[in-house]
């Protein structure tokens, strides 16, 4: 399939779903955490299991084998480059979250670190006071109030919702190495894909101790991961509650006084 | 007369309940997770001694700095009312025994680094803070940790640890509340899994 069919295809299925989504009543969690609503529940598990099975048999191994033939040095200098291509997405999301100042900063970055860095396999820039700050469309729509909508488990790509997805597909289509070979149908596809890839395999690499460890220790792994990512989603900043000092981690734990059990474990430790 | 006398009243039980929701000492809070991070690296991690004994201090250190019957009954959820006092027993056994040896395995990748602790956020629960603090990472950028403190008796206590915006308590009461509600076996299957883990 070539790579503006799927875009295009992708759109649209998104656009479905935020409909869909958009469409049935909102629903009031049974439980306190508003992180703990899914509404499409049955959905996610089947399309989890199958992207677990995927990344047993295809993606891990992959990400394996990268971490097998390279160094950490390597590695780092790849995250670098891959980083580096972001930063004019990233300049642009800042803008648009009116903060022209980090979006400066990822111009400068991108002009410095793609020349002096070696095509962003150093990041010189950080040496000279211009740390790196990364941000998405995620983070823009978030920052206009636009609600992050339900929780999606996207084949491949693994937990979403409609709004990072569509931040997802617009990260990628505002992408310069998308603009670099556009013109040329040929080589546009190959490298398209090919560098969705590389960036899958080496976010996937990074991540293998830490999805073990949470593997490791759920008991229900599904559950751990929808948790984990929708809690994520739900602290990123809107401007509405820009000035208020709410703190996000802040919740009931809604126990008064702690159950006599406790006393009575006491009396007998 | 009664007027001035209800005016009185109510100011007074608008004082003592302003009292009772004192705020925690933000200093005293940060000093005591600063010092259960630097006694967990220095002693524990960073010692030179066998991991058997690694094992004891950390067990140790973490039944005294974390809350754990607290935790415990929190992410049992709904379910702890309706638990049998044996299960919660149990519960809280398991719970405490898996938290321990997860946590000593995940604090060894703390090993060589230092946290830096930034102030404290207030919380509306009576008698609990957060504490904020980063841990620079080997790669990318430092993770954020987030102690919530809570005071019992000028005693202070951890009841949750949110690592890049996740709550360790949230977390696990969506997980067991959904095992549970899929599970025919109910809070017994739960036990017996997290068991299997330890």
């Amino acid at each position: 399939m070539s790579i503006h069919k799927f875009t295009k295809l992708s759109m649209i299925v998104l656009s479905t779903v935020v409909i869909a989504s958009c469409a049935s009543t909102s629903h009031t969690a049974e439980d306190h955490s508003a992180e703990n609503v899914d509404r499409f529940e049955t959905y996610n598990r089947a399309m989890f299991k199958f992207n677990y099975e995927v990344d047993k048999y295809v993606i891990r191994p992959v990400a394996e084998g990268y971490r097998a033939i390279t160094n950490q040095f390597i590695r780092n200098r790849v995250n670098s480059a891959l980083d580096n291509l972001k930063e004019p997405v990233w300049a642009g999301n800042y803008v648009l979250q009116a903060e022209p100042e980090k979006g400066a900063k990822s111009l400068a970055r991108f002009a410095i670190n793609s020349t002096l860095g070696l095509a962003g396999t150093f990041d010189v820039a950080q040496g000279w006071g211009l740390e790196k700050e990364k941000t998405s469309f995620n983070e823009t729509f978030a920052k206009w109030c636009i609600p992050s909508g339900p929780y999606i488990v996207l084949p491949i790509v693994g937990p979403s919702t409609p709004r990072a997805a569509t931040s997802l597909a617009l990260g990628f289509v505002f992408d310069p190495v998308y603009w670099a070979t556009i013109n040329d149908a040929n080589i546009h596809d190959k490298v398209a894909w090919g560098y969705a890839a590389l960036d899958g395999i080496a976010t996937r690499e990074s991540a293998l101790e830490l999805l073990d460890d949470l593997e490791r220790n759920s008991v229900d792994f599904y559950t751990t991961m929808r948790s984990a990512y929708m809690q994520n989603q739900s602290k990123l900043k809107c401007f509405c509650d820009d000035n208020s000092q709410t703190n996000t981690y802040d919740f009931d734990f809604g126990i008064e006084e702690e159950d006599e059990a406790f006393d009575m474990m006491e009396d007998e430790q | 007369m009664k007027k001035n006398f209800f005016a009185v009243l109510t100011a007074s039980l608008m004082f003592f309940s302003t009292q009772a929701f004192a705020e925690v000492d933000g200093k005293k809070a940060l000093e005591f997770v600063k010092n259960v991070t630097t006694q967990g690296i220095e002693q524990i991690i960073n010692a030179n001694v066998p991991q058997a004994e690694k094992d004891k201090r950390f067990a140790k250190l973490f039944n005294e700095a974390l809350d754990l019957d607290f935790i415990g009954q929190f992410v049992l959820g709904r379910n702890w009312r309706t638990a049998t006092p044996q299960q919660r027993k149990d519960f809280i056994a398991v719970y405490r025994e898996l938290n321990i040896s997860t946590w000593s395995k995940r604090f060894d990748e703390f090993k060589g680094k230092d946290f830096i602790f930034n102030g404290t956020s207030p919380s509306n629960s009576k008698g609990q803070i957060f504490v904020n603090s980063t841990v620079p990472m080997d790669q990318g950028e430092p993770a954020k940790v987030v102690w919530r403190v809570r005071e019992k008796n000028g005693q202070f206590k951890i009841v949750d640890i949110i690592i890049e915006n996740v709550s360790l308590a949230i977390t696990a009461r969506n997980e067991y509340t959904a095992f549970i509600k899929n599970n025919p076996g109910g809070v017994d299957a739960l036990i017996a899994n997290l068991k299997s883990k330890i």
